[in-house]
């Protein structure tokens, strides 16, 4: 299939080319295995999953059609009808178990990705907020937490220390509806937590970033994690540091097409950005 | 939210993805194509041979309406030249038989050539390479040149283990089959397990360890394991790493560095 | 070290030997003596956290209170009995986290040769857990006496792991039941 097959398949709208379906299958696909193989939470596919759930829709119409006209020819019980379409029962078994497999994948990837959110739930939270501040708005952010605002702010609550995210714009690397659902959780956490006990914790122990002691109580996913790559690009580079940090263009092995290897995360990440590996 | 699977997918879950694969089937009956979310599937016409996915031939067998073409490698000659080739041969001593090489991956026989990728592109215009279980590497179609040896595709545990089950009566000679496939998996597990000692290799950034050849089953079930090792001696040795970092990041300030790679990191491992 | 890991919290209470530099008033608690002073010179075992917060001034090149000493459980004869055996020798019976007070310490003392010694180890008792976690009728079935205790830890983790995945390999394979 060449560039000018996926333009037009692209006009025609999506959903519409069968070719079109089963590309993006394939890429949901991978992307669950992808997501279930790595520590952290990757970026979101909108426009991806956007097609995947109009299909999904779509499908369950075309079902429940069939599943009509099913219920018809049973309550009409006549030959002709049973004649007019004998395999009716099963296209409807295959279509309905081509529905769930894709259900199952669409599903798991959700659930695995809440698990990753509410496991790391103050560290997504702290990326988003740092990230979509307008310089002004960070400065006095920085500001009031390097005065700890437990110290002038005498009802402090653990609440305090949820990140303000109300006027983010770039919700990457979550969805919207991911976004509000850590905000949502993490600020019932904390309410949960002073209630029970942060509360009866003289103010200034009552926050959930606190760095004191050298370390820091906002944990973040660990990136230098092994995982397991197929390489599909014809050479690709591992590199030695992750995107942050030292050594981030230091490279070290590299591997051939067709290879598998076990390597740290944070090496192949751009790598796997590019599509040129691909999670086992 | 309570996820109550490990990272990385489970023995059910490879399954589920090795049933993606594409098989070889003779209908036994019409029926009319289908549109799945999957990808659309031709009208089946007997006693035309058509692909589907492995879960839906699976289905279609179940109820006697279709048979499958066993996939070339699922033999009995097959298997026993692959057997030969695991334990016997000098060159995959310490690691797996060549997989079936990627779309534009030239064939372990010629090793000189370089590969020519040649990527699809998805909607939404980026790159896209296909890799198992989108690869014709079950249907009975492929066109294997006689030159070329056969070869365990990435689910062959899985794809093997539910021909078995389900559609014997296809298979040449099965009892045959499933001895060679239980020796096929002794052998392997035992070279994946002796690969423990050279595991540090991933161990430090930019490092890494080969499993080329190895089957989804194979590594679902030691991935676990391995990557535990790993996590372990990444531990043990972090203080060790960073000193190094900063020998070489001191080196680079001094103008001393020329450049060259750590030498223990420039070898290709395989075990 | 990691806030919400229990295993990093435990670690943290394991003790190292640590010696006072200074005369400290009215510390004498530490030594059991409440009331009284800690004489400079005094070694006492202290809880890793405390004795590394003590020696901090060392590191920031004002006068340390206390300089810490290489714990028993990773003194010279241990190691070169790993060197000599890595897998005999009762690691949880050195300490309970063996493993991770090695990597606390390994942080504070450069011990280039410890590293490569631990990580010898580590892989050789791996190996061994593995080829256990994979025979169903082993020895890990009957009685987990021998090291599961002395890899604690790590090697129990790896070891559940590797033995949870064979065994859903096998249940997925029809060979074991679901239990």
């Amino acid at each position: 299939m060449d560039i000018d097959d996926i333009l037009a398949s692209v006009d025609r709208g999506a959903g519409a080319s069968p070719e079109s379906a089963a590309l993006d299958h394939q890429q949901l696909t991978r992307f669950w295995v992808a997501e279930r193989a790595v520590s952290e939470v990757l970026p979101w596919p909108a426009p991806l999953m956007e097609r995947m759930m109009d299909r999904v829709r779509i499908q369950i119409e075309t079902i429940e059609d069939l599943a009509a006209s099913s219920a018809d020819t049973d309550v009409a019980g006549t030959a002709h009808n049973h004649h007019h379409n004998p395999n009716l029962n099963l296209r409807l078994s295959i279509l309905q178990t081509d529905l769930a497999r894709t259900q199952y994948i669409i599903r798991s990837l959700l659930r695995q990705r809440l698990a990753k959110l509410t496991k790391h739930s103050m560290h997504y939270l702290v990326q988003l907020a740092s990230r979509n501040k307008n310089p002004l708005t960070a400065q006095s952010q920085s500001q009031s937490q390097s005065q700890t605002p437990s110290s002038n702010s005498p009802n402090a609550a653990p609440e305090d220390s949820v990140p303000d995210i109300s006027a983010l714009a770039d919700f990457a690397p979550l969805s919207e509806p991911e976004t509000s659902f850590v905000h949502a959780h993490q600020t019932l956490l904390a309410g949960h937590y002073g209630g029970s006990f942060m509360g009866a914790f003289p103010r200034q122990l009552r926050r959930l970033d606190d760095n004191a002691g050298g370390t820091s109580m906002v944990q973040g996913p660990e990136t230098k994690e092994v995982v397991f790559v197929r390489c599909l690009g014809a050479e690709v580079p591992v590199f030695v540091g992750g995107d942050d940090g030292d050594g981030g263009d230091e490279i070290g092995i590299t591997m051939r097409m067709g290879d598998v290897w076990v390597v740290r995360w944070e090496g192949v990440r751009k790598a796997w950005g590019k599509g040129e590996v691909e999670l086992l | 939210m309570a996820f109550p699977l490990p990272r990385g997918i489970t023995a059910s879950e490879i399954a589920f993805l090795a049933e993606m694969e594409m098989v070889t089937v003779v209908p036994r009956q019409r029926l009319e194509g289908l549109e799945l979310l999957g990808g659309p599937v031709e009208p089946l016409v007997p006693p035309r041979r058509t692909s589907l996915p492995l879960w839906l031939a699976l289905l279609l067998k179940r109820q006697r309406r279709a048979n499958i073409i066993p996939p070339p490698w699922l033999h009995p000659e097959s298997l026993s030249l692959i057997l030969e080739v695991e334990s016997q041969h000098q060159d995959y001593k310490n690691s797996f038989s060549p997989p079936p090489p990627l779309p534009g991956q030239p064939s372990v026989r010629d090793h000189g050539l370089e590969p020519t990728v040649r990527p699809q592109y998805t909607l939404d215009g980026n790159r896209y390479y296909a890799a198992p279980p989108f690869l014709p590497q079950n249907s009975a179609q492929t066109v294997i040149s006689s030159r070329d040896l056969p070869a365990l595709p990435y689910h062959w545990v899985e794809v093997g283990n539910m021909l078995l089950d389900a559609a014997s009566d296809d298979l040449v000679d099965p009892d045959q089959i499933r001895r060679l496939l239980k020796d096929l998996r002794e052998v392997r597990m035992a070279k994946m397990r002796s690969g423990v000692d050279v595991l540090d290799d991933a161990a430090t950034g930019g490092g890494g360890v080969a499993l080329t050849g190895v089957g989804a089953m194979e590594l679902g079930e030691e991935r676990g394991f391995l990557a535990g090792v790993v996590d372990g001696l990444r531990k043990i040795g972090a203080s060790k790493e960073q000193a190094r970092r900063e020998r070489l990041a001191e080196q680079r300030a001094n103008g001393g560095y020329d450049g060259t790679q750590d030498e223990e990191e420039e070898d290709y491992m395989e075990f | 070290m990691s806030y919400y890991d229990i295993d990093s919290i435990l670690t943290d209470a394991q003790k190292i030997p640590c010696t006072f530099e200074l005369e400290v008033p009215g510390l004498g608690i530490l030594e059991g003596n409440p009331g009284e002073d800690i004489k400079a010179g005094t070694r006492i075992d202290l809880p890793l956290w405390l004795g590394e917060m003590l020696s901090i001034g060392a590191r920031l090149g004002t006068s340390r209170l206390v300089t810490l000493d290489m714990p028993d459980a990773l003194a010279e004869r241990v190691m070169n009995a790993l060197k000599a055996d890595p897998r005999t020798v009762d690691l949880r019976a050195l300490a309970p986290h063996f493993y991770t007070l090695s990597e606390r310490i390994l942080e504070i003392f450069e011990e280039e040769e410890m590293v490569d010694v631990l990580s010898d180890t580590f892989k050789k008792r791996a190996a061994e857990i593995s080829d256990q976690a994979h025979n169903p009728r082993g020895r890990w079935a009957r009685a987990s006496t021998f090291s599961v205790g002395s890899m604690r830890m790590n090697g129990s983790v790896m070891f559940r792991a590797a033995h949870d995945r064979a065994k859903q390999m096998r249940i997925w394979a029809g060979e074991a039941k679901r239990k």
